[in-house]
C-alpha cells in the first residue's frame, strides 16, 4: 500500500519550510456525481464562478442554485472540491467590489453563514451574472421577504419512520408517572387561550383549579405560569418552569401566585422551602422591575428561597459567539490561542449554564426541595436549565429518542423562539432577537458527553446534524416560535420532521460505548479546567484542524464499525468525574443509593 | 547500613489526607530506609500505605500546639498531608524524610533492594537494543554496520557500547569524528526508514569553535550517509537551536556544520526550549493546575502563559519536519542541538513514532524508549532529580522526557486506534522516570549503569510492566495495527492539556478507571462475539 497520498494541497517540501498539511476543505468531495436533489427541490440556475477558498485559494467552479441549496463543484482537474450549503444557513449576502474594481477576484459576492463560516465567490464583471446570482440567492435564502414558502413546505422526502410521532406529551408524562395524587394534566390551554406560547397540554398541581391558573397567569410575564417539567420518580420533588413575576417598580404582589407556589411546595410533604432559581444576574433581575418584571421577594414568598444563577442574556451570548467566530474563521488565531479563546468568554458562559443546571439537578436529586426555574420570559435560559438538569437526572433523555423528546418538549413545545433566534428565511441578519441559545445548550450537552463517554446513546455526529438542520429549513422541526403558530401552519402535516431522518438511520448516530444505566445522576465538572472548545463543530471548516489524512485502515475500520465512529476520537476523555463541582461547597453529591449497582452492557 | 543514622524517630501516630476525594487514613507512621509507611490499627483495614521516599519532591512542616502537619509534594504531582501527634515526632519525621529523599547515591537506592515476587533478576529482553535494532535493519540494507568502537566508553561516555554507523566509515574515523563532536557524540543511526531507504541520524554539535575548525572524518561520515542512501540524495540537518544560538555556541567551542564542508546537507533551525525555561514552564503549569483558588475565569490565559502547550506544539512540529523530510523528500536527516542528549532525542523518537508502525506497538515503544532515551544517554538522573514542586533552585532538571510523553499522548488522542499502549502506559512511564523501584531509569548513561551494575542488580521496569496483571491498565483496547505514517495536526486548537496527568490528583481518578474498564469490556466483547470486522480490516495490509 502506498504511503499517505499527497495532493496539491498537502505536499509541502522542506524547502518552503512548511509543515502544515491541508488536505480537505471540510466538505465532501465526490467526483463526477450529479447534483444531489431532494424530492421537491428544483434547480433555479447555475453559474461559473471562482470560489475563494480561505484555505486553498481561488478555485474555479460551477455553482448550482436550487430552491434548497447552493452547490458548487470544482472545474479544476486537480481539485475535487464540492460545496453543499443549504440556503437556510445563509445569514447575509453582500456584494463586494464595484464596476471599477481592479485586481483579481475582487468582484463578486460575500456570503455570511450561520454555521461559523463565510463563502466568497468572484464573478465576471460583465453580463449581469453577479446581479442574477445575488437576486436569486436573496429570493431563496430569504423566502419570507419574497412571499415564498420556506423549503420545508416543499420538501417531499419520505422516510420509514415518522418523526412527528416521537413526542407525545401524554405518553411522556405517563412515563414520568403523571398524573398522580398531586399532579394533574390540564387542557386549559387547549386553544392557547391561557398562554399563547405554551403547549396545549400542561401539568399543574392537583389542588390548583383552572381559575387559579388564570389568576396566576395574570401575574406572570406573557402568562407563562409555573408548570411541571419533570418529577423525581422516588422523592417526588419537581422541576417547574415559568417566566418572571410582574412585580414592577412598586413591588406588586399577587396572592394567587404566592398561594400557587405554596401549593407546589405542599405537593411534597417533607419540604418546608421551595427553591426558586432565577437564571439572570441579580442586577438584571432588579433592572427588569423597571419594565414591569422582577423576581419573587422574601416578604411575599415566605416559604421560598431565591438564588440568582448569573447567566447573561441573549445579546451577551450572541456577541460572545461572534467573537469566537472572529478567532476561528477563516484564520485560526495562532499565537495566544487560549488567551484569545478566554477573551470571547464563550466557555465561561457554558460554565455558568452548566453550573446552574447542576444546582437544579442536585437540589431535586437530593430531595431537598422542589425547584422553580425562570429567567425573564422563560423561553431561553429557563429552557437551557430545565433541559440540562433533566438530562443529568434522567437517563432516559440520554438515549437518542429520549433526547429528541427532551428537545421537543422543553424547547419546541414550550416556545423557545426558534424562528426569532435563528431567523429562518428572514433577511434581517442584524435582528437583535437572534441568539445562539440552542447552540449553547447543545454545546453543554457535548461537554457532558465528553466527561461521560459511556452515558449517552448518541455520538457527536448526532449533535452536529441537529445543529445543521437547526438552520437548513429542510425540516419543519425547528420552524416557528411556538406550538400555536406551528399548529396554525399545520407544520406536522405539511413538513417532514428532522427525527424522521435521524431515526430511520439511527446507527450512524450511535455511540458504541453507550452503557445504559438507570437512575444514574450525572454531575459534570463545570470547572474551566474541564471545559473545552468544541473544535469539531466550531472549527470544522478549517482543514488544518482535522487530523491529517486519517489513514485508509483506520478509515475503513471506522466505516465498518459505523457504530464506533465519532466516539473513538474521544478516548482521552476517560477522565470522567462524578462529583459536582459547585460554587457552593455545602451542596453534596448524589447519594450512592442513586447509582445503580449493576451495569448493563448494551450490544 | 547508614540509613539508620538518618532515621530520627521510630514511629508516630498520624492521619494521612490524600486529596479531596479519598478518605483519610489513620494509623502508625513509620520511616524506613526507603519508605514512609502508614500502618492502620488492627481494627481498621489491614492495608499498609506505602510511599517511596525517593518520590518526595518537597516537604513542608508546620507545628501548632502539640501536633504537627507535614505536606509532601510528590514527583508524580500528588500532594499528601500528614497530621502527626507530637511536635518532636513531626520534626523528626520531617527531617528523616528530607534526608532520605535526597540521597544521591545510586547503589543504595531502592531498586538495588527491590525484589518483587514473580520476577527474576536479569530476565529482560532489552539488554542490547542497538544490536537488536541492527538485526532489524540488516535485513533491509547492507549500508550500515554495528560498531563496537565504544566498547569501553572511551569514544563517547554517553553512548552505549555498540552504535550503528555507515559501513564505509571505519572505527578510527569514528574516533576522530567523536573528538570533533561535543561529548564525543558523533553522528549515529537513530532510525532506518525502510519504505524510502532514508535514515535519521543524531549527534551533538560539531566543535567548530571560533576558528571554524573542520574535521575530514566527520565530513566523510556524513558524505557516506548520503552516498549510501542513493546517488544524489540530499540531507537536512535539523538544529534544535535558533540560528543565533547556534552561532553564539561558536564562542564556547561549539557551532554548526559549515555549508561548504558538508555538500548535500542543508541546515534548518528549529529552536526548541530546553533546560531551565522548560522546567519553569512545568513549574508554572503545576502552580496553575494546583491553585486552590481556582481563579477560573483566568484559567485559559494562565494556561497560555505557562507556554507548556507551545512547547508541545514546537516539539511535534519539529518531529513532523524530520519525518516529512524522510517520507516525502526522500532525504536523510541529522538532528542535533548542543549536547544532543535532550531535544535531539525528543525529535528523533517522535519522528519514529510518526513513521514507524512497529514503534507504536507495546514492545516497539519500550524498545524505542530503551534505545532512543536510556541507551542514547538522556541524563535521567539529572533531569528527573526533581519534579515541579522542589524549592531548590533547578540545576540540571528539565522535563524533557515528560514533554515527550505529552507529545505521544497528543498523538494517541488524534489517532486513537494507532497506538497499542494507552494513557496508563504513559502515566506509568512518567511516574517511574522520576521515582521507581525499578532500575531502568537510574543513572545518566550506559557507562554509569555499567559501573553501578544496574542491569544485573536491579529489576527492569519492562519486566514489571509486561506482567499479565498490568496489561489491562497499560494497553489500548481499540488498537488496530496501522502500517502508515500518522501525521498529527499541530495547530494550537488541536492540542489539549493532558488532564490525565496534570490534573490527575485534583479530580477523582476512580470514574475514569470505571470508564476505561467499560471500554475494555465493550472492545473485548465485540471481538469475542466475532461480529466485528477487525480481522478483515487489518488483513490486507502490505
Amino acid at each position: 500500500m502506498a504511503s499517505a497520498p499527497t495532493s496539491k494541497y498537502n505536499s509541502h517540501s522542506l524547502e518552503n519550510e512548511s509543515i502544515k498539511r491541508t488536505s480537505r476543505d471540510g466538505v465532501n468531495r465526490d467526483i463526477g456525481e450529479a447534483l444531489p436533489r431532494l424530492p421537491g427541490e428544483t434547480r433555479i440556475t447555475d453559474k461559473e464562478v471562482i470560489y475563494i477558498c480561505p484555505f486553498n485559494g481561488p478555485i474555479k467552479g460551477r455553482v448550482y442554485i436550487t430552491n434548497y441549496r447552493l452547490y458548487l463543484r470544482s472545474l479544476e482537474t486537480d481539485s475535487a472540491l464540492i460545496l453543499d450549503v443549504p440556503l437556510g444557513v445563509i445569514s447575509r449576502i453582500e456584494k463586494m467590489g464595484g464596476a471599477t474594481s481592479r485586481g483579481e477576484n475582487s468582484y463578486g459576492l460575500d456570503i455570511t453563514c450561520k454555521d461559523m463560516r463565510n463563502l466568497r465567490f468572484a464573478l465576471k464583471q460583465e453580463g449581469h451574472s453577479r446581479r442574477d446570482m445575488f437576486e436569486i440567492l436573496t429570493r431563496y435564502a430569504f423566502p419570507l421577504a419574497h412571499s415564498l414558502p420556506i423549503f420545508a413546505f416543499l420538501n417531499e422526502e419520505k422516510f420509514d419512520v415518522d418523526g412527528w410521532m416521537v413526542y407525545n406529551p401524554v405518553e411522556e408524562y405517563r412515563r414520568q408517572g403523571l398524573p398522580n395524587h398531586h399532579w394533574r394534566i390540564t387542557f386549559i390551554n387547549k386553544c392557547y387561550e391561557l398562554c399563547d406560547t405554551y403547549p396545549a397540554l400542561l401539568v399543574v398541581p392537583y389542588r390548583a383549579s383552572d381559575d387559579d391558573l388564570r389568576r396566576v397567569a395574570a401575574f406572570r410575564s406573557r402568562n407563562r405560569i409555573p408548570v411541571l417539567s419533570w418529577i423525581h420518580p422516588e422523592n417526588k420533588t419537581v422541576i417547574m418552569r415559568c417566566s418572571q413575576p410582574l412585580v414592577g417598580m412598586s413591588g406588586k404582589r399577587n396572592k394567587d401566585d404566592e398561594k400557587y407556589l405554596d401549593v407546589i411546595r405542599e405537593t411534597n410533604r417533607q419540604i418546608n422551602k421551595l427553591t426558586i432559581y432565577d437564571a439572570r444576574p441579580n442586577v438584571n433581575a432588579v433592572a427588569n422591575k423597571a419594565t414591569g418584571g422582577g423576581y419573587e421577594s422574601d416578604d411575599a414568598y415566605h416559604n421560598a428561597e431565591l438564588f440568582f444563577l448569573d447567566i447573561h442574556n441573549i445579546h451577551v451570548m450572541r456577541e460572545s459567539l461572534k467573537k469566537v467566530k472572529d478567532i476561528v474563521y477563516p484564520n485560526v488565531e495562532e499565537s495566544h490561542w487560549l488567551s484569545s479563546l478566554e477573551s470571547t468568554h464563550w466557555l465561561e458562559h457554558i460554565k455558568l449554564v452548566l453550573t446552574g443546571a447542576i444546582q437544579v439537578a442536585d437540589r431535586v436529586s437530593s430531595g431537598k426541595s422542589s425547584v422553580v426555574v425562570h429567567c425573564s420570559d422563560g423561553w431561553d435560559r429557563t429552557a437551557q436549565l430545565t433541559s440540562l438538569a433533566m438530562l443529568m437526572l434522567d437517563s432516559y433523555y440520554r438515549s437518542i429518542e429520549g433526547f429528541e423528546i427532551l428537545v421537543q418538549k422543553e424547547w419546541i413545545s414550550f416556545g423557545h423562539k426558534f424562528a426569532s433566534r435563528i431567523g429562518h428565511g428572514d433577511k434581517n441578519h442584524a435582528d437583535a432577537d437572534r441568539s445562539p441559545i440552542f447552540l449553547q445548550f447543545v454545546d453543554c450537552v457535548w461537554q457532558m458527553s465528553k466527561q461521560f463517554p459511556t452515558a449517552f446513546e448518541f455520538n457527536e455526529r448526532f449533535l452536529i446534524i441537529i445543529l445543521d438542520h437547526l438552520y437548513s429549513c429542510r425540516f419543519g422541526t425547528f420552524l416557528y416560535n411556538c406550538e400555536s403558530a406551528r399548529e396554525k401552519q399545520k407544520v406536522t402535516e405539511r413538513t417532514v420532521s428532522l427525527w424522521s431522518l435521524i431515526n430511520s438511520n439511527k446507527d450512524k448516530f450511535k455511540n458504541p460505548f453507550y452503557t445504559k444505566e438507570i437512575n444514574r445522576v450525572l454531575y459534570p465538572v463545570a470547572s474551566m479546567r474541564h471545559l473545552e472548545l468544541w473544535v469539531n463543530y466550531y472549527i470544522r471548516w478549517n482543514p488544518r484542524i482535522k487530523q491529517q489524512q486519517p489513514n485508509p485502515v483506520e478509515q475503513r475500520y471506522m466505516e465498518l464499525l459505523a457504530l464506533r465512529d465519532e466516539y473513538i476520537k474521544r478516548l482521552e476523555e476517560l477522565q470522567l468525574a462524578n462529583s459536582p463541582k459547585l460554587s457552593d461547597p455545602s451542596t453534596s453529591p448524589s447519594s450512592p443509593s442513586q447509582m445503580m449497582p449493576h451495569v448493563q452492557t448494551h450490544f | 547500613m547508614e540509613f539508620s543514622e538518618l532515621i530520627r524517630t521510630g514511629q508516630a501516630q498520624a492521619e494521612l489526607l490524600r486529596g479531596p476525594e479519598m478518605p483519610p487514613l489513620r494509623g502508625t507512621l513509620c520511616v524506613t530506609g526507603h519508605h514512609l509507611l502508614l500502618s492502620p490499627g488492627p481494627q481498621a483495614t489491614p492495608d499498609l500505605w506505602l510511599l517511596l521516599l525517593r518520590s518526595v519532591d518537597s516537604i513542608e512542616k508546620r507545628v501548632a500546639g502539640d501536633a504537627g502537619t507535614i505536606t509532601l509534594r510528590c514527583k508524580d504531582l500528588r500532594v499528601l498531608q500528614l497530621d502527626i501527634e507530637g511536635v518532636e515526632a513531626t520534626l523528626d519525621i520531617a527531617r528523616s524524610i528530607e534526608a532520605l529523599s535526597s540521597l544521591e547515591s545510586v547503589i543504595t537506592s531502592f531498586p538495588f533492594f527491590y525484589r518483587p515476587k514473580g520476577l527474576r533478576l536479569g530476565e529482560a529482553w532489552h539488554f542490547h537494543p542497538p544490536e537488536r535494532y541492527y538485526k532489524r535493519i540488516a535485513r533491509e540494507t547492507r549500508a550500515w554496520r554495528l560498531s563496537e568502537a565504544n566498547e569501553d566508553f572511551s569514544l563517547c561516555p554517553s553512548y552505549p557500547r555498540a552504535v550503528i554507523v555507515p559501513r564505509a566509515v571505519d572505527d578510527d574515523a569514528l574516533a576522530r569524528s567523536a573528538r570533533f563532536r561535543q561529548g564525543g557524540r558523533f553522528p549515529v543511526l537513530s532510525y532506518y526508514h525502510a519504505p524510502r531507504g532514508t535514515v535519521l541520524l543524531r549527534s551533538s554539535q560539531p566543535l567548530t569553535g571560533r576558528q571554524k575548525l573542520r574535521c575530514a572524518e566527520d565530513e566523510e561520515l556524513l558524505r557516506a550517509v548520503l552516498a549510501e542512501a542513493r546517488p544524489g540524495a540530499r540531507g537536512f540537518i535539523v538544529d534544535t537551536r535558533s540560528a543565533q544560538a547556534a552561532k553564539q555556541a561558536r564562542m564556547t567551542g561549539g557551532g554548526t556544520e559549515a555549508k561548504a564542508a558538508y555538500p548535500g546537507w542543508k541546515r534548518l533551525h528549529r529552536p526548541l526550549e530546553r533546560g531551565r525555561p522548560l522546567q519553569e514552564s512545568f513549574v508554572r503549569l503545576m502552580e496553575a493546575c494546583g491553585d486552590p483558588e481556582q481563579s477560573m475565569d483566568r484559567w485559559l490565559s494562565r494556561l497560555d502563559g505557562c507556554r507548556w502547550l507551545s512547547h508541545v506544539k514546537e516539539a511535534l512540529s519539529t518531529a513532523c519536519l524530520a519525518a516529512q523530510g524522510m517520507e516525502w523528500e526522500g532525504a536523510c536527516i541529522l538532528v542535533h542541538g548542543a549536547e544532543g542528549t535532550d531535544s535531539t532525542l525528543l525529535v528523533t523518537s517522535l519522528a519514529q513514532l510518526i513513521l514507524d508502525p512497529l514503534s507504536r506497538t507495546m514492545a516497539g515503544f519500550q524498545e524505542l524508549i530503551e534505545r532512543e532515551w536510556i541507551q542514547a544517554g538522556h541524563p535521567f538522573q539529572l533531569r528527573c532529580a526533581h519534579s515541579a514542586f522542589s524549592h531548590t533552585r533547578p540545576k540540571h532538571e528539565a522535563p524533557i522526557f515528560l514533554l515527550f510523553l505529552d507529545c505521544v499522548w497528543q498523538l494517541g488522542r488524534q489517532f486513537p486506534l494507532s497506538l497499542e499502549f494507552g494513557e496508563g502506559m504513559l502515566l506509568a512511564l512518567f511516574d517511574h522516570s522520576y521515582a521507581s523501584p525499578f532500575g531502568t531509569f537510574l543513572c545518566n548513561s550506559e557507562k554509569e549503569r555499567c559501573l553501578c551494575e544496574v542491569r544485573t542488580r536491579t529489576h527492569s521496569l519492562w519486566s514489571g510492566l509486561n506482567q499479565p496483571k498490568e496489561q489491562r491498565k497499560l494497553r489500548n483496547p481499540l488498537y488496530v495495527p496501522n502500517p502508515l505514517a500518522i501525521w498529527p495536526s499541530v495547530e494550537p486548537q488541536s492540542l489539549r492539556l493532558w488532564q490525565g496527568l496534570f490534573l490527575r490528583w485534583t479530580h477523582p481518578p476512580e470514574p475514569s478507571e470505571v470508564a476505561w474498564e467499560k471500554v475494555w469490556q465493550i472492545a473485548t466483547d465485540q471481538k469475542t462475539e466475532g461480529s466485528q470486522p477487525t480481522d478483515s480490516a487489518s488483513e490486507p495490509q502490505p
